[in-house]
């Protein structure tokens, strides 16, 4: 059941948005880089600007429909939008902010309404600060706070936890996506983020721009990215190409480097790309195993695409490990100076005693090999 | 300090604070649309309303009489209908003073409403708020301190206008005669006493204004 549905189609000068997607309950996340069109979608879904065409509906209301000439003054669509930079009104306490939309109710209801969501979202003794005698936490919540009191139908949150610092906004992360599962209000977040687009979403539109290049839900976002360029916003590393030797609906058998490959193919979707065409793929560092030299030699039965390479290069992130390996096969590495980025934990490179020993064997399980269709 | 004196005096607060209610009244809405819409003959405004900075006030008195004189554009009619013109009343001070005052108002209030976020006032409109109340609830209040500053200039610059108050109002004691016009007069006629008294007073009161402004600020900020 869809509870909000978007086609906008929006001309600038040297930019055109046009995307129509679809979503639910819960949290729908608009993730993509900057440019690419996600705040001029909230502002077009808040009425704060006018699309040249599309049509604009929650919850069976009809916000705006260019066909009908039907364009709904921000005023009158009752959404409840957390800006960037949230937007507070300094001159005004915490608990005039958060009742500012509860305007032409009576008395009574306005100081219920108000005291409950400042309950609610932790904000109690706060009531008669100002803004600037916030820390950056507490006005994020004053900001979500003042866009919950009017109890909208649909919730905007443009990069809400940008504004923060790196340790907080870890935090914040977690009790945003807390508070917006205990409203229940339907959300649309904005964020070029990935990590924080799949901590808050149900559903994941990617933009990049101007189009929506896919629309999925999270997990499904996650594990089968639809193409080259979706993997790239994510920050997908190990992004090869390669080329098919056969592709069944189970598997795809693929060159690389002059190695075969074999890798699961979605089920759901069942590519089956012609022998010989180009194919990209990539394969999740973490998911790289390097293979212990003292229990033998390896099993190509448990082993699966087992390649053999030297580490050319390292880089130690804390908690883990990034290595380098080039392949052992000739001709040109695929990454630059290497083929393959690889990530171990500390422990695991200690025990290996990685630090000495360069040259390794390592295999890449066939569902590990994430084919991305053309 | 002589009546003449203490008539000057009187006259030139009472001009003054009428004109800053008349640059009050017409100035912030006239900022607040420079600042913020886009509309036919922005330009002409803005041009219209800034002119009287630059032209020297004795020009921009010429165009006060040309419109408002008992021969002018505006002051013919007027007279006819009526027998009486505006030109050697005190109200013709009054006008001189908020036409030269205005400027400094426009000028102040309109960068401080442009320095208010926009988003807040998008923010005021999702939660509810028609352009006219926004501009009330939240993009007025946040200018505040910017608008404050203006009106005290133009306090000032009302107090102190000479040049185009001589053109429309004249020099006439008891009543036209403002302190400045009073303080030439005073020194033209070689009375060093009567007009030293003028300047100090005048000095005074315009220290009170500052000072008086700059609490206003700080509460404000």
């Amino acid at each position: 059941m869809s509870r909000l549905s978007v086609a906008l189609r929006k001309k600038l000068a040297g930019f055109t948005l046009d995307v129509a997607w679809t979503a639910g309950d819960g949290v729908a996340v608009l993730f993509g880089p900057s440019g690419a069109g996600k705040t001029l979608t909230l502002q077009c879904l808040a009425g704060l600007l006018r699309p040249d065409a599309g049509r604009v509906v929650v919850d069976d209301r009809v916000f705006f429909d260019g066909a009908t000439g039907v364009d709904l003054p921000p005023q009158a669509r009752r959404i409840g939008y957390v800006f960037q930079g949230y937007a507070l009104f300094t001159h005004l306490t915490v608990a005039a902010n958060v009742a500012f939309g509860l305007r032409g109710r009576p008395r009574a209801e306005r100081l219920r309404r108000s005291a409950e969501v400042i309950e609610r979202l932790g904000l109690g003794g706060l009531e008669a600060r100002y803004p600037s005698e916030l820390s950056g936490g507490q006005r994020q919540r004053v900001a979500l706070g003042r866009a919950l009191a009017i109890d909208p139908a649909l919730l905007l949150l443009d990069e809400p936890l940008s504004a923060l610092d790196a340790p907080l906004r870890r935090a914040l992360r977690d009790e945003l996506r807390e508070i917006l599962a205990a409203w229940g209000t339907a959300a649309v977040v904005v964020t070029h983020d990935f990590t924080e687009a799949y901590r808050l979403a149900d559903r994941i539109v990617v933009y990049d721009g101007g189009r929506v290049i896919q629309a999925a839900p999270r997990a499904e976002l996650l594990w089968q990215p639809a193409s080259e360029a979706v993997a790239g916003i994510m920050g997908l590393r190990n992004v090869l190409h390669g080329a098919v030797v056969k592709a069944t609906p189970e598997r795809i058998q693929l060159r690389w480097r002059g190695q075969t490959l074999e890798a699961v193919n979605s089920p759901t979707r069942s590519y089956l790309p012609p022998p010989d065409s180009p194919l990209a793929f990539f394969i999740r560092p973490e998911y790289v195993r390097l293979i212990r030299k003292d229990r033998g030699a390896p099993d190509p039965a448990h082993h699966m695409n087992l390649l053999s390479g030297r580490i050319v290069g390292e880089a130690d992130f804390g908690t883990v490990w990034s290595l380098r390996l080039r392949l052992d096969a000739p001709g040109a590495p695929a990454q630059g100076d290497f083929d393959l980025e690889v990530e171990v934990p500390h422990l695991v490179y200690e025990i290996l005693e990685i630090e000495r020993d360069r040259h390794w064997q390592f295999s890449i399980h066939r569902g590990s090999i994430h084919v991305l269709p053309a | 300090m002589t009546t003449e004196a203490l008539d000057a005096l009187v006259l030139s607060v009472r001009v003054a604070v009428v004109a800053t209610l008349l640059n009050a009244t017409l100035g912030i809405p006239l900022a607040y649309l420079l600042a913020r819409r886009a509309f036919r003959g922005r330009a002409i405004v803005d041009l219209a309303v800034t002119l009287p900075l630059v032209l020297p006030p004795t020009v921009t008195g010429y165009y006060l009489i040309v419109l408002l004189g008992r021969r002018g554009w505006l002051g013919q009619p007027l007279y006819a209908a009526t027998g009486w013109s505006v030109a050697f009343t005190w109200y013709a001070a009054v006008i001189a003073a908020t036409v030269m005052a205005l400027p400094l108002l426009v000028r102040t209030a309109r960068a401080a409403i442009e320095s208010v976020d926009r988003e807040l006032e998008k923010a005021a409109y999702t939660l509810g708020r028609s352009e006219w109340r926004t501009a009330l609830e939240v993009t007025l209040p946040l200018a505040r301190n910017g608008i404050v500053a203006g009106l005290v200039l133009a306090f000032a610059r009302a107090l102190g206008e000479f040049g185009a108050t001589l053109m429309l109002a004249g020099n006439i004691p008891g009543k036209t005669t403002t302190v400045p016009l009073a303080i030439y007069t005073a020194v033209q006629t070689g009375e060093m006493g009567e007009a030293l008294v003028l300047v100090l007073a005048l000095t005074a009161l315009s220290c009170a204004v500052l000072v008086l402004a700059g609490r206003l600020g700080a509460r404000a900020a």
